[in-house]
C-alpha cells in the first residue's frame, strides 16, 4: 500500500518533469524530495561522482552523488525524447566579451555527461577573423541548427530535430556510419572509438536527453541538457561558467538567463549586435554570439591553463607569435 | 497520519543506515576547520502562508570558497517559545517549513513576530540558533487595464490588532515576470504611501496561451523580511506557431517528390528484372520440352 | 553438325584452363589466401577492440576504408558501364574482353561494400537501415543503388554465361561429376534453338541498357555522399560526372591490367591480341584526357575563387600532401596521356604500364578527396588532443585493404576455373556472323 502510494507520487512527478511544466519555484521545493527518494532506492550503483556533505554529527563525508542526486527519476526514454518540450524554442547566447577560456563550461559539461578529460562536447576555439583583428575565445557547443545537415544525412533517424529546437542523438539507434560527423560544418560531433568501462555503468538508464551512458561505436554531441531544462534549470555549461558568458532560454517567451541576470533575448541580440557563426552556410543555428567588444579580460588570460591545453592552440598564428615573443 | 509516520521512520532508518554505510569507506574528517553558517529567512508567499527557511552550511576558515552543506540535520522552528515545526536539511543544507495562513503568531508590543530556528547540537557540531523579527505586511497585486494601458498596481499595508489598515510608508519593490528558468525583472521601484504603479510592457510574449505570471516582490526588508505576491494574466503577445514543419530533409518523413522519384526508379528497374526472369523461365520451359521430345524419340 | 564439332573443339581447347591447376597458380592461391587470413585476423581485432585500432579519429572519421569503397564500387560501375556499352552497341572486338569486364564488375561490387561495412561502428545494428529507413539520406540511396545494381549485374552476368554453360554441359564428358551437374543446372535447358537464342539476345540487350543506366545513377549517388555535404572540398556540383569519369579511368585501367595478366598466364595470345590493347589504350587516352580536364576544373575553380575554406584546403594539399598531390594529379594523369598519345609508344607492355600508373594515381586522387578535406573543416581544428588532428592508416586498415585486393584476385581466379574467360558462345556467334557476311559477299560477287 505504502509502496504504491510512493510509486504514484514519483510517476506523477516524472510525468510532470516530462511535460517540462515545472516552474523554478517548485523545482527548488522539490530538491529535498529528490534526495529523500534517492535514499530510499536500494539499488543505487556508484557513479564515481563524489559529493561532500557534513553530517549532523559534524563529520565530513564524501558520498556518491547518485545517492543524493538522482537523475533517472525523470528518465525520458529514447522514444519519448523525440518529442520536444511543448511550446519551447531553446536558444543559447554566448557573450564573447566575457569569455577568458576559463574552461569551466567544458569541465561542467564533462562532469555532467561523464566525459573523459579529453572528450569535449563544448570546445573553446581561438578565432582571429583577419590578420588585423584581435583574436577572441569562442566557446563552441552544438549549434542545434534549424536546418541541420547532420539530421538530413542520418540513414536511420538516430539523430533528430525536435520541435523545441534541440537536436539529439539516440545512441540506441545509431549504427556508427559517421556520416553526420562529416556533414556537420561546425565539427560538433564526437565518436566513441573504443570501448570504455564507463559505458557498462547502467545505474543510470540511457536517455538521449542526458547522453549517458555513451556507447561504443556511436556518435555523441552537446545535447543542450534537456534533462535540466525539464527541471527548469540551466544547462551545465551555463551554470558552471563563472563569468556568466552563456545565456540560455526560450525564444518563444523571449527570455534568456545566465543564472545571474535574466534579459529579453531580442533586446540582447539587438543591443549587442548578436550574430550566428558561419551564417552563410544556411543551417540556421540556434546559438547566437555577442561580439567580443569592450572585453572584460585580456585575451592572454586564456592561456592561464595547463600546458597541454595551450598545446592545442599551437597551430594558431597568433599563438605562434606569442611563443616567439616568449610570452607563453 | 499513522502511515505517514511509518513512512518517515522507514526513511529515517534508511538514512541512518546509509550514513553509517558510507562512513565505513569515507575518509573521516571533522568540521573543526569549518565555521558554521546558520541563517534564518522568512518569505511570505502569495497565498499568505509563510515559508521559513534555515540554511546550514560549513565554510572553510581558510578557503572561503570551500562550503559544505550540512545534510539531514534536524532544525526546529519557533515563534517565540511556540514550536512551529521541525524540518531536516537537504543536501544543499536547507531546511524549509511552510506555516499556513491561519497560524496565529504571538507578537511583541510593536507588532513584530519573532521567529527562531534552532539546531540542537551534537557531538561534533555546536548548537546553532538564529532569529528574525518581522512585521506582518500585506501585499496586494492588481493587474488592470486603465484606458487600455496595461497597468500593474501594488498596494501594501499592515493591519493592527484592531483591524485598522495602515499603508506602508516606503519599501523597495521589484516587479518581475516568470520565465521558464528564472524570473525576469521588469522594474525596480519604491512603494510610497502604500502604493506603486507600473505600466506593463506591451510586447511580452508570455506562455503558449499568452498567460504571464506577474510577481511583486519585497526582498530582505528590515521590517518585513521577504514578501512575494503573484498573479497570472493574459497579457502576452505569444503567437502560437501552428505551422508545423512539413516534409523536409531533416524531418522524419521526406519531401513527397523524393518518394515518387525513388518509386518510379525502383519500379522501372525491378520491372525489367522481372521481365528478364520471365523470359528465362520461358527458355527453360522450351529446353525441357526439347529434352522430353528427345527422350521420347529415344524410347521410340 | 559442323557447329557441334566446333563447340566440342572449343570446349576441349578451354578445358585445361578450367580443370588443371598449375603449381604457380597453386602458390598464388595459397599466397592470396594467406593475405586474406591476415585481413580476417585484422577484422576480428577491429571487431573486438573497436575502431580505436584504426587511424580514424574525430576529425578524420573516414579513412582508407571509404577510399577503397569508392575505388571498388566505381570500378564495378565502370565495369557495368563498359560491358553494357560493349553489348548494346555490338562492339566488334567485344568478345575477348566482355567476360573479363563482367567478372570485374560483379567481384568489385562484392568486395567494395565490405569496406563500407568496416567503416560502420555498430555492425550489430546494420538491420536498422531497413527497420528505420530515412530516404533523405544519401547513404540510404547508396544502399538501394548498390543492392539493385548488384542484383542487376548478377542477372546480367548470368545471362551472358548461359550459352557457355550449355556448351560445357554438352561437351565436358571428361569433367568431374559435380562440374557436370553444376553446368547442367546453370544452363537451364538452353539448347541454342533459334527462339531461345532470340529471347536470350533480347533480354541481354535490355539488361545491358539497364546496367548502363544503373551505373550512371549509382555513380552519381556515390558522388553525392560527398558533394551533398557542406564540406569545402566536397561540396561541388561536378562531383557526379567527375566520379563517372574517374571510375571509368580506373575501370579501363584494371581491365587492361587483367587482360595483360590473363593473356600472359593462360597463353591466350590468340584471343587477346594487340588490337585489343590498342583499342582499350585509346579509350583510356580519351578518358584520361577527360579525367585530367575534370580534375583541373575542380581544383582550378577552387584556386581561382579562393574562398577561405577552399584556400585552406588547397594550402593543406600543397604542403602536407604535396608529393601525393603531384603523383595523383600530375603523374597519374600526364604519364598515361603521354604514353598513349604517341602511336609508337603504344605497345602491350607500355599500355599496361600506363594503366598501372593510372590505377595507383587514381587511388591517391581518392585519398586526397577524402582525407585532406576532413583535416581542414570550416572551423579550424583546435582544442583537440594532438593525436586526433591528422590521419595515418594503421596496419589493421592496410591489411584489410590488401585482403580486399587479394579477395578480388582470388575470386577472379576461381571464377575463371568455372567458365572460360573467353566466351565460347561469343566465338561461335562471331564465326556465324562472319560466314553470313562471306555468304552475302559471295552472293554479291556471283550476281
Amino acid at each position: 500500500m505504502e509502496n504504491n502510494k510512493n510509486d504514484k507520487k514519483s510517476t506523477n512527478r516524472r510525468n510532470f518533469l516530462k511535460l517540462g511544466l515545472l516552474s523554478s519555484v517548485t523545482a527548488v521545493a522539490g530538491a529535498s524530495l529528490i534526495s529523500n527518494l534517492a535514499v530510499q532506492d536500494e539499488e543505487v550503483a556508484e557513479s564515481g561522482e563524489k559529493m561532500r556533505l557534513l553530517t549532523p554529527d559534524g563529520k565530513i563525508v564524501e558520498v556518491d552523488a547518485t545517492n543524493v542526486n538522482q537523475y533517472p527519476e525523470a528518465l525520458v526514454t529514447p522514444e519519448e525524447s523525440r518529442e520536444g518540450i511543448p511550446n519551447r524554442k531553446f536558444v543559447m547566447v554566448i557573450d564573447l566579451a566575457k569569455c577568458k577560456n576559463a574552461r569551466k563550461c567544458v569541465e561542467g559539461c564533462q562532469k555532467a555527461h561523464k566525459l573523459d578529460y579529453n572528450e569535449e562536447f563544448m570546445k573553446v576555439q581561438l578565432i582571429q577573423d583577419n590578420p588585423e583583428a584581435s583574436p577572441y575565445w569562442l566557446p563552441k557547443p552544438c549549434f542545434h541548427c534549424d536546418e541541420p545537415p547532420c539530421v538530413t544525412v542520418c540513414p536511420t533517424g538516430a539523430t533528430f530535430k525536435r520541435e523545441d529546437n534541440i537536436v539529439l542523438v539516440d545512441n540506441d539507434r545509431c549504427i556508427g556510419c559517421k556520416f553526420c560527423i562529416t556533414s556537420c560544418p561546425y565539427s560538433a560531433r564526437q565518436f566513441n572509438w573504443g570501448h570504455k568501462e564507463k559505458f557498462d555503468d547502467k545505474s543510470q538508464p540511457y536517455s538521449p536527453e542526458t547522453s549517458v551512458p555513451a556507447a561504443e561505436g556511436t556518435v555523441m554531441k552537446c545535447d543542450f541538457c534537456p534533462d535540466m531544462l525539464r527541471q527548469g534549470k540551466l544547462p551545465h555549461c551555463a551554470t558552471s561558467c563563472p563569468m556568466g558568458v552563456i545565456y540560455f532560454g526560450d525564444k518563444n517567451e523571449d527570455i534568456v538567463t545566465n543564472g545571474e541576470e535574466t534579459v529579453r533575448f531580442s533586446e540582447l541580440i539587438k543591443d549587442r549586435g548578436g550574430y550566428r557563426h558561419l551564417e552563410h552556410l544556411g543551417t540556421k543555428p540556434n546559438v547566437y554570439y555577442l561580439p567580443a567588444v569592450n572585453r572584460q579580460f585580456p585575451l592572454e588570460r586564456g592561456f592561464d591553463v595547463e600546458e597541454d591545453i595551450i598545446e592545442r592552440y599551437k597551430d594558431v598564428p597568433f599563438v605562434q607569435d606569442l611563443k616567439k615573443q616568449g610570452k607563453i | 497520519m499513522k502511515s505517514l509516520n511509518y513512512k518517515y521512520t522507514i526513511i529515517t532508518s534508511l538514512i541512518i543506515a546509509f550514513l553509517f554505510s558510507f562512513n565505513l569507506f569515507a575518509q573521516e574528517e571533522d568540521a573543526s576547520n569549518y565555521r558554521m553558517r546558520f541563517n534564518l529567512k522568512t518569505i511570505k508567499q502569495h497565498d499568505n502562508s509563510r515559508l521559513l527557511e534555515a540554511s546550514f552550511i560549513g565554510q572553510n576558515k581558510k578557503d572561503r570558497k570551500d562550503r559544505i552543506p550540512v545534510f539531514d540535520a534536524e532544525i526546529a522552528f519557533y515563534n517565540g517559545t511556540d514550536l512551529l515545526g521541525i524540518a531536516k536539511t537537504s543536501n544543499e543544507g536547507i531546511a524549509q517549513l511552510i506555516v499556513p495562513e491561519n497560524q496565529i503568531y504571538t507578537t511583541d508590543e510593536d507588532g513584530y513576530i519573532n521567529f527562531i530556528a534552532k539546531f540542537e547540537g551534537s557531538d561534533g557540531l555546536d548548537e546553532e540558533e538564529d532569529d528574525i523579527q518581522v512585521k506582518d505586511l500585506f501585499l496586494e497585486l492588481n493587474l488592470e487595464e486603465i484606458d487600455s494601458v496595461k497597468t500593474v498596481l501594488v498596494t501594501a499595508f499592515t493591519i493592527d490588532s484592531l483591524g485598522v489598515k495602515t499603508p506602508l510608508e516606503e519599501a523597495d519593490l521589484i516587479i518581475s515576470i516568470n520565465g521558464m528558468i528564472s524570473k525576469m525583472i521588469l522594474e525596480e521601484g519604491t512603494i510610497e504611501d502604500g502604493e506603486f504603479e507600473f505600466e506593463f510592457p506591451t510586447d511580452i510574449p508570455g506562455d503558449a496561451n499568452g498567460d504571464i505570471m506577474v510577481y511583486s516582490i519585497i526582498e530582505d526588508n528590515d521590517d518585513f523580511g521577504n514578501l512575494i505576491q503573484q498573479k497570472s494574466i493574459n497579457w502576452g503577445t505569444f503567437k502560437t506557431e501552428s505551422v508545423k514543419d512539413g516534409n523536409t530533409l531533416w524531418s522524419e518523413a521526406a519531401p513527397i517528390w523524393m518518394y515518387i522519384v525513388l518509386t518510379i526508379l525502383l519500379v522501372g528497374v525491378w520491372a525489367n528484372y522481372v521481365y528478364t526472369a520471365i523470359n528465362l523461365f520461358k527458355i527453360k520451359k522450351e529446353g525441357q520440352e526439347i529434352a522430353l521430345a528427345a527422350e521420347k524419340e529415344l524410347e521410340q | 553438325m559442323n557447329l557441334e564439332n566446333r563447340k566440342r573443339e572449343l570446349a576441349r581447347e578451354f578445358s585445361p584452363m578450367l580443370e588443371k591447376t598449375t603449381k604457380t597458380s597453386k602458390i598464388w592461391i595459397g599466397f592470396l589466401i594467406a593475405v586474406i587470413l591476415v585481413g580476417v585476423y585484422a577484422f576480428f581485432v577491429q571487431l573486438f577492440k573497436g575502431h580505436i585500432v584504426t587511424g580514424m579519429r574525430d576529425n578524420v572519421v573516414w579513412g582508407i576504408y571509404i577510399i577503397n569503397f569508392i575505388f571498388f564500387v566505381c570500378l564495378s560501375y565502370s565495369g557495368a558501364f563498359i560491358s553494357g556499352v560493349l553489348h548494346f552497341f555490338k562492339t566488334p572486338w567485344k568478345n575477348s574482353v566482355s567476360r573479363i569486364v563482367e567478372i570485374i564488375t560483379v567481384l568489385s561490387l562484392i568486395v567494395g561494400p565490405i569496406f563500407i561495412l568496416l567503416c560502420i561502428g555498430r555492425l550489430d545494428r546494420l538491420h536498422y537501415l531497413f527497420i528505420y529507413p530515412r530516404i533523405q539520406s544519401p547513404i540510404t540511396w547508396d544502399i538501394i543503388a548498390i543492392m539493385t545494381d548488384l542484383i542487376g549485374c548478377f542477372i546480367y552476368l548470368y545471362l551472358t554465361f548461359i550459352p557457355d554453360f550449355a556448351i560445357l554441359r554438352d561437351h565436358s564428358e571428361n569433367a568431374s561429376k559435380w562440374r557436370q551437374k553444376v553446368y547442367k543446372y546453370l544452363a537451364i535447358g538452353y539448347q541454342d534453338t533459334p527462339t531461345q537464342r532470340e529471347k536470350l539476345h533480347k533480354i541481354t540487350r535490355t539488361m545491358s541498357a539497364m546496367v548502363i543506366a544503373l551505373a550512371i545513377v549509382a555513380y552519381s549517388v556515390l558522388a553525392w555522399i560527398f558533394s551533398l555535404t557542406l564540406q569545402p572540398g566536397w561540396n561541388s556540383s561536378i562531383f557526379a560526372p567527375y566520379f563517372i569519369i574517374a571510375g571509368l579511368y580506373s575501370g579501363i585501367s584494371v581491365i587492361i591490367i587483367a587482360m595483360y595478366l590473363i593473356r600472359k598466364y593462360y597463353h591466350l595470345e590468340h584471343y587477346i591480341r594487340k588490337v585489343h590493347f590498342i583499342g582499350a589504350g585509346i579509350v583510356l587516352l580519351v578518358i584520361s584526357l577527360l579525367f585530367g580536364y575534370f580534375t583541373f576544373s575542380e581544383y582550378f575553380s577552387r584556386w581561382f575563387s579562393h574562398k577561405l575554406s577552399d584556400a585552406n584546403l588547397l594550402n593543406t594539399l600543397f604542403t602536407r600532401y604535396f608529393w601525393m598531390f603531384i603523383f595523383a594529379n600530375y603523374i597519374g594523369v600526364l604519364v598515361p596521356i603521354a604514353i598513349l598519345f604517341f602511336k609508337k609508344l603504344r605497345t602491350i607492355k607500355s599500355i599496361t604500364f600506363a594503366a598501372v600508373i593510372a590505377v595507383i594515381g587514381l587511388w591517391f586522387n581518392r585519398y586526397l578527396i577524402v582525407v585532406p578535406t576532413l583535416e581542414s573543416p570550416y572551423l579550424p581544428i583546435q582544442d583537440t588532443r594532438e593525436e586526433f588532428v591528422h590521419y595515418t592508416a594503421t596496419w589493421i586498415e592496410w591489411s584489410l585493404s590488401f585482403a580486399g585486393v587479394a579477395a578480388f584476385i582470388l575470386f577472379f581466379i576461381l571464377i575463371m576455373k568455372l567458365v572460360p574467360v573467353i566466351p565460347m558462345s561469343g566465338i561461335i556467334d562471331n564465326e556465324r556472323e562472319q560466314k553470313k557476311v562471306k555468304k552475302s559477299f559471295k552472293k554479291i560477287v556471283t550476281e
